[in-house]
């Protein structure tokens, strides 16, 4: 059937077409055509060519060398540098159709075959191997004589990449390549042009292995690596060592509070409520006496020209009866030390009040007071300072101890007449109605004489004094105690004030220091402000807690007088005080009265700094109190 | 301190160009010497090889470049130029046709015929050149390019005859070989249509005589000195 169809639409052949014509060597070429359409029938073709400059047409010497549809020139039949015009015919029983002529001149169609025995080795060079390719011209390629003349390139890759990287090698046959990659696999290809010609094929792969070896610049680098990690360790070792130094030198220890009783973990975890009733001590107001007496030894002897004996002993009662009342429960230490705080002081000096009934009967009584504080201190302020509104008045109170000392186990020695000391104790105490209010320059005095007889018993002399500030101490207040023998209680004295005495019902204590013995042998004594830390060397009033013991009366009718050191403030300079009660030292300063005939005298001593001179027979407590008998301004 | 910038490198720039200079002269072409002249730089018959087979291998290029240049300007159908008859007037030259032709040439016969051929292209080429210079048909590259090739094949016969000479004198070949006259040129024509022509037959020509010139040499080398990459 298909002949059928073919004798049907048999046809002249189609054109057949001259592909390429090529030589290897320059010696020999060969022609491809194309045949084109057979138009069903069979088909032969012809090669015919012609030489340059001539007409003579010759046949294709040799059809089947080259394979099908070629033609092969062999030596004998090649010319160099002849144009040969070369045509195919097709041929079939009904026509014949010719190609296109062209025209080729060999010397221009040279392509060579491959390279042959291609060898790759790895060689051995100071900074490291590297592969030597060589190889060898294909075998018909004369090259030896010069008749052809070949450059070579060659193109090497890793196993596994797509892009070759290619090298001219010039007419050598032998290149380096460098820059391996430690154990990996080559693949390297050759192949090779005449000088006018066209590119042969590539060779066959070549592979080649690169064996492990140590980059020279990789070793450096690691020598650097470990040099730099073994300085690492020094440092961070040394760092560590001095991990304590290094902490204080770049985070400085911040100081904390030193509130007894507050608990900073309660305040992290955000509950104020917590935090401040932790502040309230369950032991406070304290009731046994053993701590007052720790906190307070005082002893303030009296002579009187009776031979009175006033020794004080701290009791109960009289801690009662002297036991200054603070209570005002909002009591804000905002602004100064532990030291300041109220409640500190209370907690030192409170603990003969025993009784917490009596403590916040008098915290009740103090609030009254309050208010006269309140006047008495804003008198205080408009004359004394002029930046005097604390915040708290509370804080003004000028806590004198009426006569609260606990006679120590060292003065034993000392008789002491509980009774009589008791009631000098309350005789000391400063009533309510003795003391003028301190707007009003007040003088205290004290009367050591039963006519002192102060009031009822329970006399606590509240001095709402403002809390001092480190201003001139010229303005403050001073405090005197004048202690004469017949300690006669006036009225404060405050220099720019001038009124009458006018006690006002105060209940709460204070406290006073001794200042220093006047001329007229008479024990100044100086209030004593519950702000126990004085910032500034020159304030006195207020400023911490001066104040001075009596301490007991010996045998020579001396007053002993126990004293802070902060007495002396105002002869130092910017000394500091320790904030904390407890850890003062105990260099309180003492005066020694000696009573002459029957005066009280008293010498002052003088508390420079903290070291104090201290007497054997004085045992000097932490704080001393002096009851403000006597105030003079 | 910008003084003291300035003469360091001044002083720096004096070294460079000291440098530089002394490279030059060093490197730069020794005269050849005739006659074994004392003081001279000379060369050896290798290298005076090497340089005229470089030379030749230029001037073929060149020849190649503006061959195919004018090809695909003013001739891009073939047809057209395969009826033309290419007559290169250096056909009365009797050059060898193959490898083994060539072979079977002496040395001095394979130098004569190079330097026949270099003589007999010297006059074509320099009017080649003038017509393209005149006549503005090309471009400047092509005809500084004429110029070069023209020039090429002044320099390339004077070195070919160094190199006979050479040979004459260290016996390898016979004094046979004699300065030529050249063979008379193409017949100018001022027709436009054939001027065109010309140009384009004598580019065919040149370029296959040019390869013919730089295969005899590299023949002759390889004959002469085979172990110089051969």
């Amino acid at each position: 059937l298909q002949n059928f169809w073919t004798f049907w639409v048999t046809s002249p052949p189609g054109k057949p077409k001259l592909t390429s014509c090529r030589s290897p060597e320059k010696e020999t070429f060969t022609c491809w055509w194309e045949p084109g359409s057979d138009g069903g029938l069979p088909t032969t073709y012809a090669l015919y060519y012609r030489k340059e400059n001539s007409d003579a047409v010759y046949e294709c010497p040799d059809y089947h060398t080259a394979g099908e549809n070629s033609c092969f020139f062999n030596k004998n039949d090649t010319s160099i540098w002849v144009n040969y015009n070369i045509t195919v015919v097709a041929t079939n029983a009904l026509g014949s159709n010719f190609s296109d002529p062209v025209d080729v001149d060999v010397v221009y169609i040279v392509q060579p075959h491959t390279p042959e025995n291609v060898t790759v080795t790895v060689m051995e060079d100071k900074d490291g191997p590297f592969l030597r390719v060589s190889w060898e011209p294909p075998r018909k390629a004369d090259t030896r004589s010069g008749w052809i003349t070949l450059i070579y390139e060659l193109r090497v890759k890793l196993e596994g990449e797509e892009e070759w990287e290619e090298h001219r090698a010039g007419q050598q046959k032998m290149f380096n390549i460098f820059s391996l990659r430690s154990g990996g696999m080559y693949l390297v290809q050759v192949r090779c042009k005449p000088d006018h010609g066209f590119w042969s094929e590539w060779s066959s792969t070549t592979y080649i292995k690169v064996p492990d070896y140590f980059p020279r610049e990789t070793s450096v680098w690691i020598l650097i690596a470990v040099f730099s990690a073994f300085i690492f360790f020094i440092l961070t070792w040394i760092l560590n060592l001095k991990s304590n130094s290094v902490k204080h030198c770049l985070l400085p220890p911040v100081p904390g509070p030193k509130i007894k009783g507050f608990d900073k973990q309660l305040l992290k975890n955000g509950r104020s409520e917590e935090v401040f009733s932790a502040l309230v001590v369950p032991g406070f107001p304290p009731t046994t006496s053993s701590d007052c007496e720790d906190l307070l030894v005082e002893y303030l002897e009296v002579y009187t020209p009776e031979e009175q004996e006033l020794i004080l002993e701290e009791g109960k009662d009289l801690q009662e009866g002297c036991l200054k009342s603070k209570g005002s429960p909002s009591d804000s230490d905002s602004g100064r030390g532990s030291c300041d705080s109220h409640t500190l002081l209370m907690e030192k000096c409170g603990e003969g009040e025993g009784k917490e009934e009596k403590h916040q009967e008098r915290a009740q009584k103090g609030k009254r007071q309050q208010k006269h504080q309140t006047g008495w201190e804003e008198g205080d302020v408009s004359h004394t300072r002029e930046d005097v509104l604390s915040p708290d008045m509370s804080e003004g109170r000028v806590k004198t101890w009426p006569s609260v000392f606990s006679p120590l186990p060292q003065y034993s020695s000392r008789p002491l007449d509980h009774q009589g000391s008791l009631e000098t104790a309350r005789q000391l105490c400063l009533s309510d109605s003795l003391f003028p209010p301190p707007s009003t320059s007040s003088h205290l005095s004290y009367n050591a004489k039963e006519g002192l007889a102060l009031g009822s018993g329970q006399q606590e002399f509240y001095l709402g004094k403002k809390q001092t500030h480190p201003s001139n101490p010229q303005s403050q207040p001073r405090w005197h105690l004048q202690a004469h023998s017949d300690f006669n209680i006036s009225s404060m004295d405050r220099k720019q004030a001038a009124s009458g005495l006018q006690l006002p019902g105060f209940r709460s204590t204070e406290y006073v220091e001794v200042q220093r013995v006047n001329q007229e042998d008479m024990v100044i004594l100086q209030p004593l402000f519950s702000s126990s830390c004085q910032r500034d060397g020159h304030l006195q009033i207020g400023q911490g807690e001066d104040y001075s013991k009596v301490k007991g009366v010996d045998s020579g009718n001396m007053l002993l007088l126990q004293r802070e050191v902060e007495v002396k403030r105002e002869e130092e300079d910017g000394d500091r005080y320790s904030c904390d009660i407890q850890d003062r030292v105990t260099e309180s300063c003492y005066t020694t009265s000696t009573a002459a005939s029957s005066q009280v005298t008293g010498k002052p001593t003088s508390c420079a700094g903290t070291a104090m001179p201290v007497q054997e027979e004085m045992v000097l407590a932490a704080n001393g109190y002096v009851d403000a008998a006597t105030m003079l301004l | 301190m910008p003084e003291n910038f300035r003469s360091v490198s001044a002083v720096w720039v004096g070294l460079v160009c000291l440098l530089f200079y002394s490279r030059l002269v060093r490197v730069g072409a020794a005269p050849i010497c005739t006659n074994g002249q004392a003081g001279c730089h000379i060369l050896s018959l290798a290298d005076l090889f090497d340089r005229v087979i470089q030379h030749s291998a230029r001037m073929h290029g060149i020849s190649s470049d503006l061959h195919s240049e004018f090809e695909q300007y003013f001739f891009p159908s073939k047809n057209h130029i395969g009826r033309v008859n290419r007559i290169c007037h250096t056909s009365t030259i009797l050059t060898p046709n193959g490898k083994e032709n060539a072979q079977r040439l002496a040395r001095e016969e394979l130098t004569e015929v190079i330097l026949k051929l270099l003589v007999a292209w010297r006059d074509p080429l320099w009017h080649f050149q003038q017509s393209i210079a005149h006549h503005h048909d090309f471009n400047n590259f092509s005809s500084n390019k004429a110029l070069e090739m023209s020039d090429m094949v002044h320099e390339l016969r004077k070195g070919v005859e160094k190199v006979a000479e050479k040979m004459q004198m260290l016996g390898i070949i016979s004094n046979s070989v004699n300065s030529l006259t050249s063979p008379e040129a193409l017949i100018p024509s001022d027709r436009a249509e054939w001027r065109l022509m010309k140009d384009y037959v004598l580019l065919y020509c040149f370029r296959r005589d040019s390869n013919k010139v730089q295969n005899y040499l590299k023949i002759l080398k390889c004959r002469i000195i085979p172990q110089h990459e051969c």
